[in-house]
């Protein structure tokens, strides 16, 4: 079956990761066994937490996931960050299917292509900023000068520069998030995914981290979910979910246009 | 060496370079959690040492005493066995000890031979009816193997005189401290000694001495009096019984040549070296040695368990960092070298920690016992104890760390951070 099609019409831009007829379906508890069945034990039921969902994302593109909560939001995400793999359909990247790869090798795509933002920030706590931003870069094999220089670099593009070695609990929420989104990019990744990143925010650090998002997306794809208007406006289009379904048409432009 | 082996030696010392870093900052970040893993490790690496340094106190001590006895060759009549009657010591099977010793020492090669025998005797300070149980020992002569740690030695064993008891009886005993303390006595004072309580009224002997020897062979309190003495109040004169034939070979004589002559002209009788007298005994407390072999093993198990446990509490509490970086794509090498390296080094704290300690605690707890029971050395430690309580400490927590990164790398990260 084919589901509904969110596709931005740009023939000058590249498709970064495309899912088609993608769905996921949980399992609650495990099946039962052979004495299991005998005593009568059903199937456990299953949860089908996304529906035959297509789109393609692509560079300098920021697309939204909306929908209220258990829509589906999170897990389309993931499945586009090769953090999960798909039940049914499949996920490209680039050309790639990422259900061909093995567990190894989605850690390692994950490292090189993609960054992932996340509400609750998930920064090491015995790691200064600076050292949380660089940490991706150890298993690509920089130096340790380089790592520091990137590391820098990207703290001082988010307004972090003054702020490299405190810790994140000495961070306020927003520059918590900005630490995590100059992680995301250390890699220079092609796409960003970004689960409700203003979630845990004030209004004013909502903005700023806004901001730095449109400012991400200038030379790779952004994914956001969120409940939150004011993050769902700057993207140039949007999916609206529920249960697991894309259940409208993408709105083409955004207020970035 | 090819690029490619290049690249991945220095990728991977850039994981450990980054793994050791790493460690060190969750380390300095969970100063409370750390503490307290290490006192955990230290408290089973603790219980390891000590425990194990009872059960080699046991056997050590009892080696010691059978060779600070200065004697070279034990004889019994079958089996030694610990009697469970009255306060302790061991069963007298070996009769007409006397006349058996004598004929012994004519043998070449033989400078002595003396019987030992051990008796629960009543003793009591007034002759009144508080009387309690002691072990009694009885020495031939004056015992010069004897430590007398105040007061003086027993003169001699007088009242057996050429075959007959028609010698004058000395009536002088030594105790041990815990005894004397015990009985609130010290040296001079007199007290009351048999084998019934009948015999102990009739009976006043003088504290010449404090002696700590045969309250150590035996781990129980004694009083320490001539053989023929305690033969007389616990009336077996007739029989002469003794636990042992104490022999000592001539300078100029080989044990074991000795050992042998002995062994074919009395097959009746067992007849051990000092080493082998110590085990004959041992084995003759099987429930007790393996009470004491289980206490180890309890002892290494319990450490082990409280070890391995602590370490996966500590890899596990860690688990949204762990979830956090596989989902950015940081790979399980980097993360189990994290996680060994914390093993590594709560178990190298905590086992140093334990070794540090146990030296203090051994004196401490050894003081108490010779205090409480009166058993000195009952802790003794050995260079293997420490290897093995380290090597429990660092090698389990370093598995531990593993087998908990193992499962932690193995639990889908999404699980943790949703």
């Amino acid at each position: 079956m084919a589901g509904s099609v969110a596709s931005f019409d740009e023939a000058s831009s590249s498709v970064v990761v495309s899912a088609t007829d993608v769905s996921k379906r949980y399992t609650r508890g495990t099946e039962p066994g052979v004495l299991g069945r005998l005593l009568g034990r059903q199937s456990p039921p299953t949860v089908r937490a996304v529906d035959s969902a297509s789109l393609e994302v692509r560079t300098e593109e920021i697309v939204g996931l909306a929908g209220p909560s258990g829509s589906g939001k999170s897990t389309l995400l993931h499945l586009l960050a090769g953090l999960e793999r798909p039940t049914d359909g499949t996920v490209t990247f680039r050309g790639t299917d990422l259900a061909s790869l093995s567990r190894r090798e989605r850690t390692r795509h994950r490292l090189e292509h993609i960054g992932i933002v996340f509400q609750q920030f998930h920064l090491l706590d015995s790691l200064s900023a600076r050292a949380n931003v660089a940490l991706p870069l150890v298993e690509t094999g920089v130096g340790k000068r380089e790592r520091r220089r990137r590391a820098t670099d990207l703290l001082e593009r988010v307004g972090l520069g003054d702020r490299l070695t405190h810790r994140p609990r000495e961070l306020s929420g927003g520059e918590q998030q900005r630490v995590a989104i100059a992680r995301a990019l250390v890699t220079d990744p092609a796409l960003v995914i970004a689960d409700e990143p203003t979630g845990e925010l004030d209004t004013e650090s909502g903005r700023a981290i806004l901001q730095e998002f449109e400012r991400v997306a200038e030379n790779r794809a952004v994914v956001l979910a969120s409940h939150d208007r004011e993050t769902l406006d700057l993207c140039d289009r949007l999916l609206r979910l529920r249960d697991g379904a894309v259940v409208d048409q993408p709105s083409r432009g955004g207020p970035r246009e | 060496m090819s690029d490619r082996y290049r690249r991945s030696m220095t990728r991977q010392g850039t994981r450990l370079r980054a793994a050791g870093r790493l460690t060190i900052a969750q380390f300095r970040d969970q100063k409370v959690r750390l503490s307290l893993a290490v006192v955990g490790v230290t408290l089973a690496v603790l219980a390891i040492t000590l425990l194990a340094g009872a059960g080699v106190g046991v056997l050590e001590t009892g080696e010691q005493q059978f060779q600070t006895a200065d004697r070279d060759l034990w004889v019994t009549s079958g089996d030694t066995r610990l009697t469970t009657a009255g306060g302790g010591g061991f069963e007298n099977t070996l009769y007409d000890s006397r006349n058996l010793s004598a004929e012994m020492e004519s043998h070449d090669g033989v400078a002595l031979a003396a019987p030992l025998a051990f008796e629960t005797v009543y003793v009591s300070t007034d002759g009144s009816d508080d009387f309690r149980t002691f072990v009694g020992t009885g020495i031939p002569g004056g015992g010069s193997s004897i430590q007398v740690t105040d007061g003086d030695a027993l003169e001699g064993d007088p009242y057996y005189a050429n075959g007959t008891y028609g010698g004058e009886m000395t009536r002088e005993v030594l105790l041990d401290a815990e005894t004397a303390r015990s009985l609130d006595v010290s040296v001079g004072d007199t007290v009351h000694i048999g084998g019934s309580l009948a015999a102990a009224r009739e009976n006043e002997f003088t504290v010449v001495g404090i002696s700590p020897t045969f309250e150590r062979m035996l781990g129980t309190p004694t009083v320490t009096m001539p053989l023929s003495e305690l033969h007389q109040v616990t009336g077996n004169t007739r029989t002469e019984p003794a636990t042992f034939l104490a022999i000592t070979v001539e300078d100029d004589a080989r044990i074991e040549t000795v050992k042998r002559e002995l062994t074919e002209e009395y097959p009746e009788y067992e007849i051990r070296s000092n080493q082998e007298q110590l085990e004959a005994v041992l084995q003759e407390q099987v429930v007790l040695l393996a009470a004491g072999g289980t206490l180890v093993a309890v002892a290494i198990g319990a450490g082990v368990a409280l070890t391995f446990s602590l370490l996966s509490l500590v890899i596990y509490q860690q688990r949204p960092t762990f979830a956090a970086l596989t989902v950015q794509g940081v790979s399980p090498p980097l993360l189990l070298m994290t996680v060994i390296g914390q093993g590594l080094c709560i178990g190298l704290l905590g086992g140093g920690l334990g070794i540090v300690l146990t030296p203090p605690a051994v004196v401490a707890l050894n003081r108490l016992a010779t205090a409480v029971v009166g058993f000195d050395g009952l802790i003794q430690t050995a260079p293997w104890i420490y290897a093995l309580a380290l090597a429990i400490a660092m090698g389990i927590g370093s598995v531990a760390a593993v087998v908990a990164g193992w499962r932690v790398s193995q639990t889908p990260p999404l699980e943790v951070l949703s």
